[in-house]
């Protein structure tokens, strides 16, 4: 990565600062802050990367078919249902709790975090270099590898974990709503909506903010990472749920939205 | 002279292009000013603002996905029916009876599903090289607009074939929605137009998908290339001294 951050940028980027603006560079280093003509060093780049796509995406026109099922019948449900690819996150989040937690809160507070980012994390250094700073790297790496496991480990429990004395339940929530009731019957106060109100409500937020809260923790303790750092390990952390969601909605989920492998799931039913 | 050199010679010709040929330094100052587009961009540039490994041109080639979007997308409505009888039919009419009907609606949605993908890497992009840092923050915001836009144009769009994958899928997207607390109703009827999907729902993302969404983001994308300029070209390191907050940022084009 050649815009990394390194000792020798910043060094690169102080001398030119101090040689004054159009500095000349030497035949040997370019130097990075010289002004240079964006008419063509730059046009000439754009304009190729514009031809390349549109060339990509042409020979793709040309043989993949866009799809086309046949026409819409509200009488016949296709198993399973699914939204187009970049909405099967949300749609895989729905498996795991409430509809309007899954489908309305968690995607606005993503919204509403990312757009809050910027007046969080207010310091000006670290700008223009690729991950921040050598510890920048490794937490990305570890960050993204931490949500990976701790998001396909919850799956798979959602899945596979049984409920006592109910066949084919299972899941988290099932199971603690199975303690609860049992509760319910040794005579506790616990009325129905509160059951439903911790399963679907309670239990998924609080382990939805127990992965970032301990991410931020294992940073802080590990790299002593500063509030860029922190912020880095929490993006890394979204753009890891994003995509271990999105692929197991869409390759992962068959008829019912069981989990199975890919090639398990059978052609869509329409 | 040639033919090319009388074209260039002609009153005609000349009243387009001002300047000639950009090959010389003056020349090509000026081709960067004087024309539309390239003035998005300022004449001079640092030069690590050219590495492809530092942009990978994802910004410009999601705006690029939009010129494609619009061009096919203009095409493909001039044969497209918003009606529930005649939508169906309608695409499968591009697809069998209209010359490079099929071509253009492949391209049209391979480059729907690029521009997501692209908006959302430049988004990774920006954040991972620190450019929403002041005086970048509102910028920053404006970008994730720019995202949700490009999310509900695509889906307005996965309506419009009125196929199985578009009714279920659009289905499951109205039932999320409709489970907002306290106003889900309400927000079901306002995205289907009523209380089932059917004309009014078709005629409501229709109308969203080629008019309202595609010039909310040529607004938002003009303020977002501004902005890109106003608050100081392409990011580039900051160095610790001019670090105090409260000092304004270098307004320099960069």
């Amino acid at each position: 990565m050649t815009a990394m951050a390194t000792p020798e940028t910043q060094t690169q980027a102080r001398s030119a600062r101090a040689a004054g603006r159009g500095a000349q560079a030497t035949a040997s280093s370019p130097n990075p802050m010289e002004k240079v003509l964006v008419w063509p060093y730059l046009v000439r780049i754009e304009f190729i990367a514009a031809l390349l796509f549109l060339l990509l995406l042409s020979v793709m026109a040309v043989f993949i078919d866009a799809p086309l099922a046949p026409l819409a019948n509200p009488d016949v449900t296709p198993n399973p249902a699914k939204a187009p690819w970049y909405f099967l996150g949300l749609q895989e989040l729905l498996l795991h709790m409430d509809k309007a937690l899954a489908g309305v809160i968690v995607p606005g507070a993503v919204l509403l975090g990312l757009a809050a980012l910027p007046y969080i994390d207010v310091r000006r250094k670290g700008t223009g270099v690729w991950f921040y700073s050598p510890r920048g790297v490794p937490i990305t790496v570890f960050s993204f590898v931490y949500t990976s496991i701790w998001n396909v480990a919850l799956i798979l429990l959602d899945e596979y974990l049984p409920v006592p004395g109910e066949a084919g339940a299972h899941g988290i929530g099932p199971i603690i709503k199975y303690w609860l009731h049992n509760l319910q019957a040794a005579g506790w106060p616990l009325g129905d909506g509160l059951i439903n109100a911790v399963t679907g409500w309670l239990v998924p937020s609080f382990i939805m903010l127990l992965i970032p809260a301990s991410l931020m923790l294992i940073v802080k303790r590990r790299w002593q990472a500063d509030t860029r750092e922190q912020a880095i390990a929490l993006f890394t952390f979204f753009v890891a749920s994003f995509a271990v969601l999105t692929i197991v909605g869409t390759a992962f989920r068959g008829p019912g939205m069981v989990l199975m492998w890919p090639w398990e799931i059978p052609p869509a039913n329409h | 002279m040639s033919v090319l050199e009388w074209v260039k010679s002609t009153r005609v010709f000349r009243s387009i292009y001002r300047n000639p040929y950009p090959s010389t330094t003056k020349s090509r100052l000026a081709v960067m000013v004087d024309s539309l587009v390239l003035h998005l961009h300022p004449a001079r540039i640092v030069r690590r603002g050219t590495w492809v490994t530092y942009t990978w041109g994802l910004g410009g080639l999601s705006a690029w996905m939009f010129v494609i979007l619009t061009v096919t997308g203009v095409f493909l409505m001039w044969y497209y029916i918003p009606n529930v009888q005649d939508a169906y039919w309608s695409i499968r009419a591009i697809e069998s009876e209209v010359v490079f009907g099929q071509f253009m609606r492949n391209l049209h949605r391979w480059a729907a599903h690029a521009m997501v993908i692209l908006v959302f890497l430049h988004m990774c992009r920006v954040f991972y090289t620190g450019a929403y840092k002041p005086p970048r923050e509102f910028n920053w915001v404006i970008g994730v607009a720019l995202l949700t836009l490009t999310f509900l144009m695509s889906f307005t769009g996965y309506l419009l074939p009125w196929d199985q994958l578009a009714y279920w899928a659009i289905t499951v997207g109205t039932n999320i929605g409709g489970a907002t607390p306290f106003i889900g109703d309400q927000i079901n009827f306002l995205l289907l137009g009523g209380y089932e999907i059917g004309q009014a729902t078709l005629i409501r993302w229709y109308t969203l998908h080629v008019i309202f969404l595609p010039l909310a983001v040529i607004g938002l994308m003009s303020l977002h290339f501004w902005r890109v300029r106003k608050d100081g070209g392409i990011s580039t390191p900051v160095l610790e001294d001019d670090e105090e907050p409260g000092v304004p940022p270098a307004m320099e084009e960069g």
